[in-house]
């Protein structure tokens, strides 16, 4: 019965066009990430940089570094609207379109449908960070060759890596990227529990996104870093340090993990309690 | 089937649905009248455990509906005013989808139901290129895949044209008669609940107003059309004489319990006003809801 129903919640996620246009924004986005990479000074800087560090820069600047420095903008901008958007929408637009309340007269109890929801959504988040890095490597791949990879993120990580290692961290980083994506897309859900439309779920997911970054670029709240998300969504970008930050990423990862199961909680204790009604 | 014992629900300081105490029996069609905001979807919410009572006790097919929605809402199909379904999926992943919520249903019964209710041909095109009469037929299919014994219908022929109206109303008709079903339907047209409904509860304000059978609506106040010279001096010799109650339209009169026809003849013969005609006239639901509801505004 639960694959059934999450089948259905699949169905539902992945049959609307919205969900396809959202992949095609991030496809463009890409692109035009490449296309400013390859012709502009972007490239020549980042060569400048490897030579300066006494590196090869024809040996780094390949597929993989140039996939990933297409993918940092998308993880930080696009990814999180997205991802809010489609959460914002799992309950909420349901609620708002009537077909929750044909679903709710049927003998499914709400914390089942709760539960089969957020998986989907969570299955769409990797989906999403999959999608989203294949096509920045095919892509970049194009243009560029299959070499050693560089990864440089001001103030976090400047590592160079052999093509091989390289992949291994970038599917890794894919992993803590899909956890990032989940975070953002519940936090987007637990809204859309309460009696809400979704825009407004969406809103307030991305509104508290924003409050914790700012707060983070409060100097006041330097010591207090670690109670916000975008501190621990970095991990993403940590797996490429050498050496590799275990405590650090097991704390963030436990965070973000105890994070996403609270506004499941709080999400499905707001769902329980309110009445569905047209 | 249905046993709602002094239910309440509040919704802040409103209270939409107060002491309400149904029961409606096995086989029935039960019809729920009442203006808008009078309770009824509130009271059909939960029904279906959509909405919390604040107070009382829901049962449906002899199940506890809050402490046991599941096993409560097994045999139940529901449909409700402007069917939502996911447009852009086809007619039959919408069935495939809802009625997975009660149980997985083979294929065979999804296109047997589709073929019953008139779809056939259709069910592969998607839901938003549906008439709204179609997606009245969706809905009817949706609500009888789980092979319900009970059917909530909440205002089933809104927005409907006039043709829809007459199909849905004999497609009740069908179920009752085909499948047995109990159906509990709630609806604004009154005439359409007069033609299917063999019992009826009135909602106002969230209390429940009568609750009885088509018959007693009808015997409730026995109206007499009458063709007189002079029907205000009539009708003052007839309060004199207490032999009636009201009147209405210049030509009704409302019989006092104990007094028949042949007393208003003779009493207003005996005074020298000639009567052309006299006749029991047939009470129509809507006359009666109307007067119940003046009744009601005029705290009766």
């Amino acid at each position: 019965m639960f694959y059934h129903h999450l089948r259905n919640e699949l169905w539902k996620l992945f049959g609307k066009k919205r969900t396809y246009i959202g992949f095609g924004a991030f496809l463009l986005a890409q692109n035009a990430m490449l296309l400013t990479f390859r012709f502009t000074h972007w490239q020549r800087d980042m060569e400048r940089m490897l030579a300066g560090n006494g590196y090869m820069a024809q040996e780094f600047v390949s597929a993989l570094t140039v996939a990933l420095v297409m993918l940092i903008p998308q993880v930080l901008l696009l990814m999180p609207l997205y991802a809010a958007l489609v959460g914002g929408d799992l309950v909420a637009k349901e609620a708002e379109d009537g077909t929750l309340r044909m679903i709710l007269s049927r003998p499914i109890s709400r914390f089942r449908l709760l539960a089969v929801k957020w998986l989907a959504g969570l299955i769409f988040s990797a989906v999403l960070v999959s999608v989203l890095g294949a096509t920045a490597l095919g892509f970049a791949r194009i243009w560029f060759p299959w070499r050693g990879m560089f990864v440089f993120a001001p103030g976090m990580v400047f590592n160079v890596l052999p093509a091989t290692e390289g992949l291994k961290l970038y599917l890794c980083s894919h992993l803590f990227m899909t956890l990032n994506a989940s975070v953002i897309l519940s936090l987007g859900f637990m809204f859309s529990c309460f009696n809400m439309k979704p825009a407004a779920a969406t809103i307030l997911a991305l509104s508290f996104l924003f409050l914790n970054l700012v707060m983070e670029g409060i100097p006041f709240f330097e010591r207090y870093q670690e109670y916000l998300l975008p501190y621990h969504f970095r991990i993403w970008l940590y797996i490429y340090s050498h050496p590799t930050p275990w405590e650090r990423l097991t704390q963030s990862l436990c965070v973000l993990l105890a994070f996403n199961l609270t506004t499941f909680l709080v999400g499905m204790a707001a769902f329980q309690a309110r009445d569905i009604k047209s | 089937m249905i046993q709602l014992k002094d239910l309440r629900k509040e919704f802040g300081r409103r209270t939409a649905v107060e002491n309400l105490n149904l029961s409606v029996p096995a086989g029935e069609i039960y019809g729920l009248l009442g203006h808008n905001g009078a309770g009824k979807s509130t009271a059909i919410g939960m029904m279906l455990g959509q909405v919390w009572p604040t107070r009382g006790e829901v049962r449906v097919c002899g199940h506890d509906v809050t402490a046991h929605r599941r096993r409560a809402l097994e045999k139940v199909g529901a449909i409700f005013e402007s069917p939502a379904f996911y447009d852009y999926l086809s007619g039959r992943r919408n069935l495939e989808i809802l009625s997975s919520y009660t149980a997985p249903t083979p294929r065979k019964r999804i296109q047997e139901v589709i073929q019953w209710v008139g779809l056939t041909g259709r069910e592969d095109s998607k839901v938003r290129t549906y008439s709204h009469g179609m997606r009245a037929r969706l809905a009817l299919a949706q609500a009888l895949l789980p092979q319900p014994e009970l059917l909530i219908l909440d205002e089933p022929s809104d927005g409907l044209d006039p043709e829809g109206i007459h199909e849905m109303r004999h497609t009740i008709l069908r179920l009752h008669r085909e499948l047995g079903l109990t159906i509990l339907l709630s609806s604004h047209f009154l005439n359409e609940v007069e033609q299917l409904c063999s019992r009826i509860a009135v909602l106002n304000q969230g209390r429940m107003v009568f609750e009885g059978t088509l018959a007693d609506t009808k015997q409730r106040e026995k109206w007499v059309r009458l063709k007189v010279g002079d029907f205000t001096s009539a009708v003052r010799e007839l309060r004199e004489a207490k032999l009636i109650t009201g009147e209405r339209d210049g030509q009704f009169v409302a019989l006092e319990p104990n007094a028949g026809t042949d007393q208003v003849v003779r009493l207003l013969v005996g005074k020298g006003m000639p009567v052309y005609e006299i006749a029991l006239a047939e009470e129509t639901l809507e006359r009666f809801y109307l007067t119940l509801m003046n009744e009601q505004k005029e705290g009766k």
